[in-house]
């Protein structure tokens, strides 16, 4: 407590300069670093936006926006055999039994949809709490799951976390659906995939947290545990009795065939309805609907201290930087604590709204190596590129993000990755960085710079293909410094460092005169290339 | 493709080989020599005296991890047969047909001289059993220390911490103890001992993992297919005056981490793509082993092999593989999800002891098994199995004295090898144990042991023996 008393003066302080700042405008660098962490890039007119605002106000505008949505996609039967029978047309699998159109769909929004804000939150989400198209293959069934998060993503934790444990795609996921209560004839458990997972990467996690998210530690050094073994079988009988909705006109039984159109649905006859033991003491008594024994332990879960800590300090490594300061995470737990607990816009603000966001605290180790996804992304927001989705999500894929499709429910890299040649450090996005992906990288920033754009698939519909003009550049050439320091200003928001300005002047000049795209191609090649373009920072 | 300029032209530190972006010299504890000897020709006196700790030996050999992810279910891979002994598995496991676990006696693939069946989907590897090239490590897993159920039972002794957990107990496998205090793998601290070499000693055609990386090398991440170059600077790019600008921007420090790392992993990839380009884009005689075989771990196995066919033009002389299959998490449906992966798995391995046999370096390769944990015994409701410990694991070669390594665990739910209910082994043999006698077989002294499984003296007694 005395520390606390202490430190009160200081947090205060803090605080207000944290709230001079949000409501200050900014200049034209602040808001390119801004819109980096608080959409999928700045473009000039986003920046234009926000520099008419202020931090603050941009994110209570953002708040009211919802212009992404996966709608339109239609049920489609389990069966991929009745689905798409013989003599469908050759792509019926990959439009209907793949998530490819949902994932195009996501890079469209993402590169055009004012909405950037809520989309950005939903993918870190998307991140966190992990479903994945490798598995559940109806772009149906993953775009009802994805839309949890653009729905939930500015609403409260605890709704999060109940509309992701009743959908059929988790439950199909981690094996929630059709969960019988154990049987003794049988000699069968109820399962306990999604009562440890719920616990181990949704919420608390593995080892008991301080409010800056470091861990507690027992007499001797050795991390406490969250929760044992009997916990875990504690939640898994809890979540006993559920199965998918039936399909409509269909009667409901215990076991129906998949579907993932609406939420799960209970049936008191499997679930199992002994007293569980719980989280932080919590007990539900024996008797229990399968419905209120879902509430409790959701409530027991999102009561735990560590909700804000565990998931406050991913989001914040999925914005802003990869190793955030301890009065940083203590500071968006203290958002999340805050009564009413969980709510998801004070935690957002609180994130981005930091001193830390804008003014790292420590320079050198603050940061991170965009995630692929948001690199390709990114780029073709600043340079104003246009895309139908269809080759950036294959290159991002090629890098090791399919998006919404990661190979298992621990992400595409796990938040705790240690950074390479600095294993006190940690580096969650460098989980999918090495000499393999850097050559891919190299390969799709050389294709989307490159001079004939990418062509349309011409077996999807609609198709447009991806293209970033270089036109209006040409004119930039004839001063290559001039060039350097437009690329500086789109690209890196005024912080290129003088030896790169330099090499991409020289990169400009590398090319033939009379070949001014060719110029402007090497030296943003060159550019986007540069480590320290493709680490945030 | 020569190495570019900029980093021919680095002249090295001290006598020490490069380091990396000059910033790793400051801390000569986390420092990697990303760079290899090939980089800096001033750094041969160093190569030399770093030798004196090396590995022994001066014959090729390669070892190679097969990471199961997700927790394979030892319990059917490899099944008794004997009346008794099925009978106890076929009463535990529960009958198929009303969501049970069991195998039918019919369709395991026995091994010779025991009273085990393989699943039937690894029948392929029953003749590498017959030559005596196949051993089976029973009941390994991840230790603190030796460890009674009671002790257990009671708290009385170290767990490993977060036993059951998908990805703690991938990382404990791959570090190669539990508890430890260590970032880096066990191969990588292998790699360690050997210091610098022209391209790294530790490969992954699977990505990364905690497995590859030392304290002071860093494994590589190759494509298990095609080029492994960079593109946008031409054919060759060592002639186009841009590379020259973006090598010598690599070589720039830079003061942020990530910025360093970032620029640290291209640097690798560049060192490594002359010499390694060429041996996975030319065919080799061993593509026909593969023939028919299009998943993920046939084409990864096809790439290391490929590397071990060129393994003279490239000049290191002790490899370590890694390469993975998953979706081994199988919670539901599991007698047909693990008969599908089986049915990759067991063709694979046959394909690549055959291909690796066909370059005149059978006894010169040892592949092995590796898993998050085991299953339990019971099955859960779904007709799937939860996360267990204990397990059971393959090694092969041709260097291998086949046959049957640890005890099986008595097969009763409850019973004295589970330490709850439902089935979870407790480990027999440690997995540093089963670390330690492959790593001995790769050429690591005895000395050096205790610096790649700093646990391993608390686990007496001799290792497994499976090289005879």
């Amino acid at each position: 407590m005395k520390s606390r008393s202490r430190r009160w003066p200081i947090l205060a302080l803090c605080a207000l300069a944290a709230a001079g700042a949000a409501q200050a405008a900014m200049t034209e660098s602040e808001a390119r670093r801004f819109l980096d962490e608080a959409s999928f890039g700045p473009t000039d007119a986003t920046v234009a936006a926000a520099m008419a605002s202020s931090r603050a106000d941009w994110l209570a505008q953002q708040f009211t926006r919802a212009d992404s949505d996966y709608a339109g996609y239609t049920y489609v039967n389990p069966n991929p055999k009745l689905g798409c029978p013989a003599g469908s047309a050759p792509t019926c699998r990959r439009d209907n039994y793949s998530i490819f159109p949902l994932q195009r769909q996501f890079f469209e929004n993402a590169l055009g949809n004012p909405d950037q804000l809520r989309q950005r939150v939903a993918l870190a989400l998307s991140e966190i709490l992990v479903a994945s198209g490798r598995q559940i293959h109806q772009p149906y069934a993953m775009a009802n799951y994805e839309r949890i998060f653009l729905a939930d993503a500015f609403t409260n934790f605890r709704r999060i976390l109940r509309d992701v444990t009743l959908s059929p795609v988790m439950g199909d996921y981690l094996n929630m659906a059709n969960n019988a209560k154990g049987n003794p004839a049988r000699g069968t458990t109820a399962n306990e995939n999604y009562g440890r997972e719920v616990l181990q990467l949704f919420s608390v996690g593995l080892v008991m947290l301080n409010p800056d998210g470091s861990a507690q530690r027992d007499s001797q050094g050795l991390p406490v545990p969250t929760y044992s073994q009997d916990i875990v079988e504690g939640y898994s009988r809890a979540f006993t009795g559920w199965t998918y909705p039936p399909r409509p006109g269909a009667t409901a039984h215990f076991g129906d065939p998949v579907d993932f159109e609406s939420p799960m649905i209970a049936f008191a006859a499997q679930h199992d309805e002994a007293a569980k033991t719980l989280l932080g003491g919590v007990t539900l008594p024996a008797g229990q609907t399968p419905a209120a024994d879902l509430e409790g332990a959701l409530d027991s879960i999102f009561n735990h201290p560590n909700v804000g800590p565990f998931i406050g300090r991913q989001l914040i490594q999925q914005l802003v930087t990869s190793n955030p300061s301890p009065a940083y995470v203590a500071r968006v737990t203290a958002a999340f604590d805050a009564a009413p607990r969980g709510d998801m816009k004070r935690v957002i603000r609180a994130i981005l709204l930091d001193p830390e966001a804008s003014a790292p605290a420590a320079p050198s180790t603050y940061g991170k190596l965009r995630e692929p996804v948001v690199q390709l992304v990114r780029l073709f927001r600043a340079l104003g590129g246009r895309s139908d989705g269809v080759w950036l999500l294959r290159q991002a894929a090629a890098l090791g993000e399919p998006v919404f499709s990661p190979a298992t429910v621990f992400n595409f890299y796990p938040p705790d990755y240690a950074l390479p040649d600095d294993p006190g450090l940690l580096g969650p996005t460098f989980g999918v960085y090495n000499a393999s992906t850097a050559f891919v990288l190299s390969g799709a920033l050389a294709m989307a710079l490159g001079p004939n754009g990418i062509a349309a698939d011409p077996t999807v519909a609609g198709a447009s293909g991806s293209r970033i003009d270089l036109g209006p550049w040409q004119g930039l050439v004839a001063d290559p410094a001039g060039l350097a320091a437009q690329i500086n200003r789109v690209l890196f928001a005024g912080a290129m460092s003088p030896a790169l300005q330099s090499t991409v002047a020289a990169a400009a000049q590398s090319q033939p005169a009379a070949k001014p795209l060719a110029r402007v191609r090497a030296a943003l090649f060159v550019a986007a290339m540069a480590p320290e373009y493709l680490v945030e920072h | 493709m020569k190495p570019p300029s900029s980093l021919r032209s680095r002249p090295a530190q001290g006598g020490a080989p490069y380091l990396r972006n000059g910033r790793a010299a400051l801390t000569s504890n986390r420092r990697r020599f990303l760079l290899g000897a090939a980089a800096a020709a001033g750094s041969l006196g160093f190569l030399g005296s770093a030798r004196a700790a090396g590995l022994a030996g001066s014959d090729y050999r390669a070892l190679v991890c097969v990471f199961l992810y997700g927790g394979n279910d030892g319990n059917n891979l490899v099944v008794p047969t004997d009346s008794a002994g099925y009978a106890a598995y076929a009463a535990a496991r529960g009958n198929a047909a009303a969501g049970g676990l069991a195998l039918q006696p019919s369709t395991l693939a026995p091994l010779a001289g025991t009273n085990l069946g393989l699943h039937g989907a690894l029948a392929p590897l029953a003749s590498i059993w017959n030559q005596g090239q196949l051993a089976l490590q029973l009941n390994v897993g991840t230790l603190a220390q030796p460890l009674t159920k009671a002790a257990y039972l009671a708290g009385a002794a170290a767990r490993p911490p977060n036993l059951f957990s998908h990805i703690d107990q991938q990382t404990q496998w791959q570090q190669g103890g539990s508890g430890l205090a260590l970032p880096s793998g066990w191969a990588g601290r292998v790699a360690d001992l050997e210091g610098p070499t022209a391209i790294p000693a530790v490969i992954s055609a699977a990505g990364n993992a905690v497995f590859i990386n030392g304290a002071t090398t860093a494994g590589l991440a190759v494509p298990a297919h095609g080029a492994f170059t960079i593109k946008g600077f031409g054919p060759t790019p060592s002639s186009n005056p841009l590379y020259g600008l973006y090598t010598r921007l690599l070589g720039t420090p830079d003061p942020n981490v990530e910025v360093t790392a970032a620029a640290a992993v291209m640097q690798q990839a560049l060192q490594a793509s002359a010499l390694l380009d060429p041996a996975l884009t030319t065919a080799s005689g061993t593509a026909g082993y593969f023939a028919g075989q299009n998943n993920s771990l046939a084409q990864q196995l096809q790439a290391v092999a490929k590397v071990i066919a060129a393994r003279s033009a490239i000049g290191v002389k002790r490899q370590i593989f890694f390469v993975s299959l998953g979706g081994f998490d199988t919670h539901t449906d599991q007698l047909h999800r693990q008969d599908l992966l089986f049915g990759q798995l067991g063709p694979a391995l046959k394909s690549f002891h055959d291909a690796v046999e066909s370059l005149g370096v059978g006894p010169q390769v040892t592949t092995y098994t590796a898993s998050d944990f085991a299953r339990t015994l019971q099955p859960a409701s779904g007709g799937g199995s939860d996360h267990a410990w204990g397990n059971h694991h393959l090694v092969l070669g041709g260097a291998v004295r086949g046959g049957l390594y640890g005890t099986l665990p008595q097969l009763a739910l409850g019973g004295p090898d589970d330490v709850t209910r439902e089935g979870r082994w407790l480990p027999t043999t440690a997995v540093e144990q089963m670390g330690a006698a492959l790593a001995t077989w790769f050429g690591v002294g005895a000395a050096d042991l205790a610096s790649v499984f700093p646990n391993l003296g608390r686990f007496p007694g001799p290792n497994p023996a499976y090289f005879g």
